[in-house]
């Protein structure tokens, strides 16, 4: 796999995740800290399905995603709608988020522990092999897959948010719920579907991640700080900005360690989430809003003059 | 797994989460700063311990190797010996390293919170865990700086005392060091100082407006925690022998994640509250880890333990949170002196 390729896969990926963080924090406004966990339990789950059918990985994508909007819904209704409603701090939600975290990081621990001993063969690590992939003009399938992937979650999501009235509803609700429950829209839908799509799309970018790294119980854990970083760099309230974010840090987070191991040697390729959580601090000194909240339009007109 | 055993390493991490809870109550509980990155304190601790002491001892007795672990090695046989004949040096090392630690852990502190200048809440809380895990991920990977996943030993200070002796012997040091703490906390969040860092919490905006300058509040008190914090992660790798049992990637659970939950359950700013709610959990903690072989075959688990145990801890924090917000004990208003006067007038005429 070239670094560019890889770095757009894992890009592609960390972008369906940082849509599905910045879409809950929208509509519910908790920084979720569970979304690796989301991702990685549907790695899991990819995995076994492969395992039990002994088809290509690709089958196991709808399982996948249906499981993550699972895991999203359920996350929502048990853990978060009940502390809403007591009018929990954001800090308890994002509390109550890291403490789900762990609970989903003990069950991802005991699922595959338990179905080693049922396979009788060692999954709590894993990764799915090039040769499960396809290949077009040499190049891992994995790669048009993840772009496939983002291509369609994007016009889905930009489909239902612009051309249906459930999408306008959900819309108004982000925008400002209480005027939107004035209006006869059931906030409550909304918000439940919102962490519905976020887990399925953590779900889709589970499966798919496999094909990129290895997967470990705790990589949830790991992975979350990219997670964040693209979602805070674009702008924590916005779509565009977690898809600007994502590929920013998608792409740099491979890239920038790929370059600077050339000048430092190997040794600094263990340290790509530092690169990440760098971005991630600057950000938010610099423009705590994000990208999207600069106003380019301004710097335009000043060099014009 | 025997009983003493079971109940030494009780009382023993009793004493470390304590000193490392009161700590953040006194950031989250009293001051209100959303301190995701605690672990970061415990890490300035261990790094004292494990990079600048044993470095400077290396120095000392020019001592040579390959690694930092492999000199901590040597240097730590050294160390090991003399003062098992010569106690004041242990105890001078151990106060020397501790002092130092409070120094590291007060200027670290200080500056970890300057970005609290621009954020709050939620973006603060994220900032700060990101900071703690990118010093956490220099700190793992990096085998030169204190030895990484090698981890680095660090000396003995209490190798005068026979080996059977040890373990209670840090015992009671830790619980001597929790005690101190926890008297000294007392003391001061029990003035004026408290009741400033619970205004800052409610209503910050109305504080300003009296005239206090919030951004230097924060910067003293997580100097002063901080430096609490980094001395637990002191005692700890000294008690370990080894700086890898604070230098891993469990660190956001074990160092900021338990201490969290610890004062939330014990009660928000309420100190003898954070001690029951360390108490509480530590022994579910060790009961749980202590009979995990026997839970295991009783049970008969086809998986480990721990991962119950995350579940177990994870549910627990969510039930506080919506049962049990204000914890074991609920918050008491401060007491200075000049109130404590009051109330024994009042008794007085009633």
């Amino acid at each position: 796999m070239g670094v560019l390729e890889g770095a757009v896969i894992y890009a592609n990926l960390l972008t369906l995740l940082a849509i599905g963080l910045t879409l809950t924090y929208i509509t519910t406004s908790v920084p979720n800290f569970a979304q690796g966990s989301f991702a990685i339990f549907s790695s899991y789950i990819a995995y076994v399905i492969y395992k039990l059918f002994n088809f290509s990985p690709y089958f196991s994508i709808p399982f996948a995603v249906l499981f993550g909007g699972f895991i999203g819904v359920i996350t929502y209704l048990l853990v978060l709608k009940p502390l809403i409603k007591r009018e929990a701090s954001i800090l308890i939600l994002m509390i109550a988020t890291l403490a789900w975290d762990l609970i989903l990081l003990g069950m991802i621990g005991i699922f595959s522990e338990s179905l080693s001993k049922y396979f009788g063969a060692y999954i709590s690590r894993f990764i799915f092999p090039y040769y499960l992939d396809f290949k077009i003009a040499g190049i891992q399938g994995i790669f048009f897959s993840s772009t496939f992937a983002i291509v369609l979650s994007l016009g889905f999501l930009m489909f239902l948010l612009y051309k249906t009235k459930f999408g306008i509803a959900m819309r108004a609700s982000m925008e400002n719920p209480s005027l939107a429950e004035i209006m006869g829209i059931n906030v409550e839908t909304t918000r439940l579907f919102s962490w519905f799509l976020s887990g399925a799309f953590a779900g889709l970018a589970g499966a798919l991640l496999p094909f990129k790294q290895e997967i470990v119980q705790a990589t949830g854990q790991i992975i979350i700080v990219s997670i964040f970083a693209a979602s805070i760099v674009g702008g924590l309230s916005s779509i565009y900005g977690a898809i600007f974010g994502g590929y920013l840090v998608g792409l740099s987070e491979s890239l920038i360690t790929f370059w600077l191991s050339k000048i430092f040697g190997t040794s600094v390729l263990v340290y790509s989430k530092a690169v990440s959580l760098a971005i991630l601090v600057i950000t938010l000194l610099l423009i705590p809003g994000g990208l999207v909240t600069i106003k380019w339009r301004r710097y335009i007109w000043r060099s014009r003059h | 797994m025997a009983f003493e055993a079971l109940i030494s390493s009780i009382l023993l991490w009793f004493g470390i989460y304590s000193i490392l809870s009161l700590s953040l109550n006194v950031e989250y509980g009293y001051g209100g700063i959303p301190n995701f990155g605690k672990a970061l304190a415990v890490l300035v601790g261990a790094f004292t311990a494990g990079a600048i002491v044993n470095r400077i001892l290396i120095a000392m007795y020019s001592i040579e190797g390959a690694t930092i672990t492999q000199r901590s090695g040597f240097m730590k046989s050294t160390v090991d010996s003399i003062i098992a004949s010569n106690p004041a040096y242990g105890i001078g090392l151990l106060t020397l390293t501790l002092l130092l630690a409070g120094v590291v852990g007060a200027v670290i502190g200080a500056l970890y919170i300057l970005p609290s200048a621009k954020l709050e809440s939620d973006y603060l809380a994220i900032t700060l865990l990101a900071i703690a895990e990118i010093m956490f991920m220099i700190a793992y990977y990096n085998t030169d700086l204190i030895g990484g996943y090698y981890g680095a030993p660090v000396p003995d200070v209490l190798a005068f005392i026979p080996g059977e002796m040890r373990e209670w012997a840090f015992v009671a040091l830790i619980l001597f060091m929790t005690l101190v703490t926890y008297l000294f906390l007392e003391r001061t969040l029990n003035s004026p100082y408290g009741r400033l860092l619970r205004a800052m919490r409610e209503d910050p905006v109305a504080l300003q407006f009296s005239g206090k300058d919030i951004m230097w509040i924060r910067i003293k008190t997580l100097a002063f925690s901080s430096a609490i914090a980094s001395m637990a992660g002191v005692l700890y790798s000294f008690y370990a022998g080894n700086v890898v049992g604070v230098v891993n990637l469990f660190a956001r659970v074990n160092w900021t994640f338990f201490p969290f939950l610890m004062v939330l359950l014990g009660g928000m700013s309420n100190n003898r509250g954070v001690l029951a709610g360390v108490l509480s959990f530590v022994v579910i903690w060790r009961l749980l880890d202590g009979y995990k072989h026997e839970i295991a075959e009783l049970l008969n688990l086809p998986f480990d333990v721990n991962w119950l145990q995350y579940i177990i801890f994870g549910t627990l924090m969510i039930a506080i949170l919506y049962y049990k917000p204000e914890g074991i004990l609920r918050e008491k208003p401060i007491e200075t002196e000049p109130i404590k006067e009051l109330k024994t007038k009042h008794s007085e005429k009633v």
